[in-house]
């Protein structure tokens, strides 16, 4: 199980952010998550492993200074 | 701390105007040159177009100067406001100054949104906007003390140096019981010898029971007020309430503040956790999405940067409540405690450092190739201290690095300094340097666009070379975002009113990373909205932090989340609650068009304002050199075969350069027409007729400057 937004969701095997958005809706502005306390954006999504019991939060669109 | 003092030059007793929904309807203007102290109404037309913050700075600017006039001429105005809904304890971001003065980096107007409590102050003492002018002959201090009654002009003698000890001395001076009364406004030693000092607006932390503050740190108004000799303006007020502000609706007013309040303390801790590490969360995110300044904006990335984000800020910085205004529930304003510089007049001392955000770790840290949270701390403090803006600092020694390690320029100009990138203890030193006024500081000191002429014209440096690395557009150095990448972030910097500065549009994201203003028209179209919304914040004497740094949860539904809709909404609502008006959040836009087209006539005024002046140096825009094309070869090659359609097999490298640099230009030039169009101007950039009428902004002198522009 991992959490999502605090919401609670299956994981899988060789789960990736970008696997796990491809379960999710919305996600479509959300460049930047923070897996288990680190921050890791966009270009780490395809490579970034998610661990089971991780907990994710979907940071919104990014707004500068 | 020595004993201070203060002989009393003049001090009038005045009425204290209610305030009265948001407003006290007068303005203060105090002449150093002649001493005069003289309370003005605002008339209903002046507050119906202009509104108030921004909008009142400009137009007493807009009287006090002539298309002639210098920086550094008398009639140059210091003017500060706050703007009706300032001064609302409990509203996220609710108490900002907006300072504006003609600048010596830009010799146009320049507008600063700074943190503190002195607006608020200013105006439950009765006034809605000050208008310094004239020039003293010795230093001076002036007091608005609401709580006497009193204006009063000092000369100043025996004063401590540097900002960081004369806020914390005039403050306990003034009102050493209840230090929470008094909010001070100073500049430092490095205003008298640079184009970029800044002013230092502070705040009693009670928590800590010392002085903190808060910069308006663009465009050197603080230079403006140390050449006026005012040595600091300080406001005095007592406790302060909702009610203070006298807003048309109280309950109203409670209602859609505890309703923000209450989502910033909910959701903060969930989204970017601002009240943990300011603004440090961006310094790994734009690293990751390669849009973080590193050597002089060549790349946009660095492995060492993670060890100057938010997971080793997160740790040093001092815990307690961090607003910059009363009860603000973001809390960002983060410092470091009992920190020891190793340079300096304050070396093995214990000092507090207000900071850093994330311009100054970008800025003056991986701009210069400066990967240590220490040096970047303590780079942050002696730009406070002596009163520089960090950003021109962080990309003015950026300049000179590269200009540097290109041979441009050697020991030879800098004083025996080596300034390679990373060289830490010399950067340190050019800061104490331009504090002073000594050696290669005082030439950095004048900023990029004037480097730019000494370099070629003395040094004999490449002028083609150092005006396509240097990081200025109007005369302002960029603030510290890369937008290669972004054409309406160019132009974010490029079309914005006062030179590079990304407070008008932060475009960055929806562009480059979500794709979401694919056409020219959806650019000028952001270009169009965002600048409008953001001057708004400024009108009214806020924040914008709060509107779109923390975003309700279901924002990612709406049709168009940049723009967080609720939000607007409710600042309609806070805007309706406290003025007894009764508009909606379009309405928001069209007052925000005419102080912002207002802005634009005066830049003309001023001899700037046209097409020629949006211009923004080729580094931002795409690779200047070799080195640089082959750092992100893949994106560049891809795009020159595929939107380009270039058959680019026996190019050299050189040649792609070229090629690239070809076609974003035009790109950049097809942009500015796009906008201009979408703003109501002329192909020249200057706002037509039509548009000036539509937003009754149509006076005369107005005419009378666009007339002489060839706008008829
Ligand atoms: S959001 Fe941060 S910068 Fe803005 S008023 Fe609040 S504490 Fe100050």
């Amino acid at each position: 199980m991992i959490e999502v937004d605090e919401k609670k969701m299956p994981w899988s095997k060789g789960m990736t952010i970008t696997s796990l958005f491809q379960t999710l809706n919305d996600v479509e502005y959300c460049s930047v998550v923070r897996l288990n306390g680190k921050l890791i954006s966009r270009p780490q999504f395809t490579d970034t492993p998610v661990p089971d019991n991780s907990i994710i939060q979907l940071l919104p669109l990014v707004a500068g200074g | 701390m020595g004993q201070i003092n203060l002989k009393e030059i003049k001090s009038v007793s005045y009425e204290k105007a209610e305030v009265k929904k948001g407003y006290t309807d007068q303005s203060l203007r105090i002449n150093l040159s002649s001493n005069d102290i003289i309370i003005d109404p605002i008339e209903e037309k002046i507050k119906d177009k202009f509104i108030g913050g921004k909008g009142y700075d400009l137009w007493l600017m807009w009287n006090a100067v002539s298309g002639d006039t210098k920086w550094n001429d008398p009639e140059n105005a210091v003017c500060i406001s706050s703007g009706p809904l300032g001064g609302t304890p409990g509203y996220p971001g609710g108490g900002k100054s907006i300072v504006t003065a003609i600048s010596p980096l830009t010799g146009a107007p320049i507008d600063s949104n700074v943190g503190g409590y002195f607006g608020p102050y200013k105006k439950f003492s009765g006034f809605d906007v000050i208008q310094l002018d004239g020039k003293a002959s010795e230093d001076t201090v002036i007091l608005i003390d609401g709580i006497e009654n009193t204006i009063t002009i000092y000369e100043a003698f025996d004063l401590p140096e540097d900002s960081y000890e004369l806020s914390d001395t005039l403050t306990r001076h003034f009102d050493e019981k209840k230090p929470v009364n008094v909010s001070v406004v100073t500049a430092g030693p490095g205003a008298d010898h640079t184009f970029f000092g800044c002013l230092n607006f502070s705040w009693w932390d009670a928590g800590r029971k010392m002085v903190r503050y808060k910069q308006a740190g663009r465009g050197g108004i603080g230079t403006v007020f140390a050449d006026k000799k005012i040595k600091a303006v300080v406001a005095r007020f007592g406790a302060i309430s909702m009610k203070a502000n006298s807003p048309a609706d109280l309950d109203a007013l409670k209602i859609v503040t505890k309703t923000h309040a209450k989502e910033i303390n909910e959701l903060d801790p969930k989204q970017n956790r601002m009240a943990l590490v300011g603004t440090t969360h961006l310094v790994p995110i734009m690293n990751d999405h390669d849009c973080l300044p590193v050597h002089n904006f060549k790349f946009g990335s660095h492995p060492e940067s993670k060890v100057i984000g938010e997971d080793v800020f997160e740790h040093i910085f001092d815990k307690g409540f961090d607003g910059c205004w009363r009860g603000c529930a973001v809390a960002c304003a983060h410092g470091v405690k009992d920190f020891s510089p190793f340079t300096g007049p304050y070396r093995g001392k214990k000092v507090f450092v207000d900071g850093p955000e994330y311009e100054t770790v970008a800025g003056c840290g991986s701009n210069l190739g400066i990967f240590d949270a220490q040096t970047i701390l303590e780079i942050n403090f002696y730009c406070d201290a002596y009163g520089l803006d960090t950003i021109s600092v962080g990309t003015s020694l950026g300049f000179i690095m590269e200009c540097f390690e290109n041979n441009q320029i050697t020991t030879e100009h800098t004083g025996g300094l080596d300034l390679s990138f990373g060289n830490r203890f010399n950067a340190l030193k050019i800061i104490h340097q331009m504090a002073k006024g000594e050696g290669f500081g005082t030439i950095v000191g004048k900023g990029i666009r004037n480097m730019k002429k000494i370099f070629a014209q003395e040094y004999g440096a490449d002028p083609n070379f150092l005006q396509d690395i240097g990081m200025e557009s109007k005369g302002l150095e960029f603030s510290e975002y890369i937008t290669k990448e972004s054409l309406a972030q160019q132009g974010g910097y490029g079309l914005s009113l006062k030179g590079a500065q990304h407070d008008e549009a932060w475009l960055i994201f929806l562009d480059m990373v979500h794709n979401f203003m694919p056409t020219f028209e959806n650019k000028a179209e952001a270009l169009h909205w965002f600048p409008m919304f953001r001057t708004w914040f400024s009108l009214c004497g806020l924040c914008k932090l709060p509107w779109n740094d923390i975003v309700p949860e279901d924002n990612k539904n709406t049709k168009e989340p940049a723009k967080v809709i609720k939000h607007v909404g409710w600042y309609t609502d806070f805007f309706n609650a406290v003025t007894g008006k009764n508009i909606g959040p379009d309405d928001l836009i069209t007052m925000s068009e005419a102080v912002y087209n207002f802005q634009r006539i005066f830049n003309l005024k001023m001899g700037y304002g046209t097409r020629e002046h949006d211009t923004v140096p080729y580094r931002s825009m795409g690779p200047v050199t070799v080195e640089e094309y082959k750092s992100r070869y893949k994106r560049y090659d891809d795009q020159l075969i595929e939107k380009y359609e270039l058959d680019i097999s026996n190019m050299t490298t050189q040649e792609k350069v070229a090629a690239l640099r070809k076609n974003r230009e035009e790109q950049y030039e097809l942009l500015k027409d796009a906008v201009y169009e979408r703003r109501g101007w002329t192909q020249d950039g200057i706002p037509t007729l039509k548009t000036v009428k539509r937003l009754g902004i149509d006076f005369p002198e107005v005419l009378e400057v666009l007339k002489k522009n060839g706008v008829k």
